[in-house]
């Protein structure tokens, strides 16, 4: 495993004007590690991807996304939203949603080509939704939604992959169905995951980010009930699991 | 009925008519389906009626109203843009500002404009039966820009109009891409005010794609089925007011309105049985 780092933030202050929504981060994240990310609602998680890709600048500290400013990389990053923006009545089918995934690396001009086609085939077959590529979006049950998203961020070659909330509406079968996915994902990506299960997420991940307008950063192995409490500010039901060997 | 495909066949004016309703759909059938799908009729309805006021000083000037409402529509579509990406918040009082503020500037230079004011009303509600064949040509004109734009943008048309957060992070210029759509549906206007009218373009612009996202699973198909739809109200609707010489626009837009109903219903039950 290379020990490169593909994000890294230093000293990280922002607000929307107001009052600090986040304050001295800072966060150095390896290739090919696989991050947890949590936080009450609120607490500034969708603040910091979204500046991390570069749509939101920070009032003070420094950003580097694979040693370059976040606007130069966003292209690299595969980004899966919280919820589909879109319309479910929108006449597209689940191959032209995944296609979208090769804008920025396709040509500018015209239709989208072989080499794109081919591209969203990979990431539908990678994903177990190629038997679906002609319905329509609209057809789909939420899992089956969730995994085009994925399939579309894929699509996009990405050397990070950042999800937001990606079982937000899904059962426990399909999370954990989704979760294998992208520990297979993880040998060749960086995977930045924002959740609220972390209970369930720790048997995945090697740390976990706790954002609560600042940042701690634990290995799962250090997670207690106490952590978590503390993260939330109150009181949660834990359930024991087993961790699996870690990397590190 | 026999009567009006006599006077297709006899009357240059019916045959411009014909092909003037042709050549609309398609420019109304493709950019109709965008403003459909992104859900900007209001946006499109504000750029449509504002153009009087381009009309009405290009009268007062002595100038072809038509040049008047292609440089207005497109003003108008950068400015409403402007206002839709950076305003959000009051969006759509701006736009019913600038609406009837367009419309306010046309009457007053019509009203102050020496001479008889016949023109008026076919500013409002088209002449299809007025086409000349220059009109033809600046519609045929018109409709080939709007399509070559179209194909070299089909991708990022298409991202813009799915899901504008995802197109931005892949590096397209969402606000450049958006402003030449909104200059897309202004041309479209304008073609479109020569068949129905600036009170009834936004029907004839929205209702058969409306129609047409009923049935399709796909943009090109919906772009495709619109067009077809529309020369189908065009020349129904003129077919339609022939005999009792009623005006064609309106039969036009009742036509188009009659079908949505009639297909929104069957879709509704459709879907629920």
């Amino acid at each position: 495993m290379s020990t490169d780092s593909v994000i890294k933030i230093k000293n990280l202050d922002f607000s929307y004007g107001g009052p600090k929504i986040l304050e001295n981060i800072e966060i150095d994240i390896q290739r090919n590690e696989f991050i947890g990310m949590v936080g009450p609602n609120g607490s500034g998680k969708t603040t910091l991807l979204k500046i991390i890709m570069g749509v939101l600048t920070p009032d003070k500290g420094s950003v580097k996304v694979l040693g370059n400013p976040p606007s130069q990389s966003v292209k690299e990053i595969g980004y899966m939203p919280q919820f589909a923006p879109f319309s479910r009545d929108f006449p597209i089918s689940v191959e032209e949603t995944v296609l979208m995934g090769r804008l920025g690396k396709t040509s500018s001009i015209g239709f989208f080509n072989k080499a794109d086609k081919r591209a969203a085939e990979k990431s539908m077959n990678d994903v177990e939704i190629l038997d679906l590529r002609k319905r329509v979006i609209g057809s789909l049950s939420g899992g089956q939604l969730q995994r085009v998203l994925i399939a579309r961020a894929l699509t996009c070659e990405p050397q990070i992959m950042i999800l937001d909330e990606p079982t937000a509406n899904v059962d426990m079968k399909v999370e954990k169905d989704i979760f294998d996915l992208l520990k297979q994902l993880n040998e060749k990506i960086t995977i930045i995951v924002v959740t609220h299960d972390i209970g369930f997420i720790s048997q995945y991940i090697h740390r976990v980010a706790c954002i609560n307008r600042t940042l701690i950063c634990h290995p799962t192995s250090e997670l207690t009930g106490e952590t978590i409490e503390n993260m939330y500010g109150s009181h949660m039901h834990m359930v024991h699991h087993h961790h699996e060997d870690e990397k590190k | 009925m026999s009567s009006f495909i006599d006077a297709v066949s006899s009357q240059a004016f019916m045959q411009n008519a014909i092909i003037g309703g042709i050549l609309a759909s398609v420019a109304c059938g493709v950019v109709g389906s965008y403003v459909v799908v992104k859900r900007i009729g209001y946006l499109a309805g504000g750029i449509a009626h504002s153009v009087l006021g381009g009309m009405g000083i290009a009268y007062y000037l002595g100038r072809p109203p038509i040049e008047g409402a292609l440089v207005a529509a497109l003003v108008f579509a950068v400015v409403l843009g402007w206002v839709s990406l950076k305003m959000q918040e009051q969006e759509d009082t701006v736009i019913g500002a600038l609406w009837a503020g367009g419309m306010a500037v046309g009457i007053l230079f019509i009203s102050q404009t020496p001479g008889y004011n016949v023109d008026l009303m076919s500013f409002l509600f088209g002449n299809i039966l007025m086409i000349s064949s220059d009109d033809l040509l600046w519609i045929a004109a018109l409709d080939t820009l709007i399509l070559v734009i179209v194909f070299l943008f089909y991708k990022q048309f298409l991202a813009l109009s799915f899901d504008e957060e995802f197109a931005r992070l892949r590096g397209i210029p969402v606000e450049r891409f958006y402003l030449l759509f909104l200059s897309l549906v202004a041309l479209t206007v304008v073609i479109l005010i020569q068949i129905v009218g600036l009170i009834l373009v936004i029907a004839l612009l929205t209702l058969p794609a409306a129609v047409s996202g009923h049935y399709v699973r796909s943009l090109n198909l919906m772009m495709l089925l619109a067009t077809v739809l529309g020369v189908f109200f065009t020349t129904g609707g003129l077919a339609l007011s022939y005999q009792p010489d009623l005006p064609p626009g309106p039969t036009i837009i009742l036509l188009a309105g009659a079908f949505y109903l009639v297909s929104l219903v069957i879709t509704r039950f459709w879907k629920r049985a």
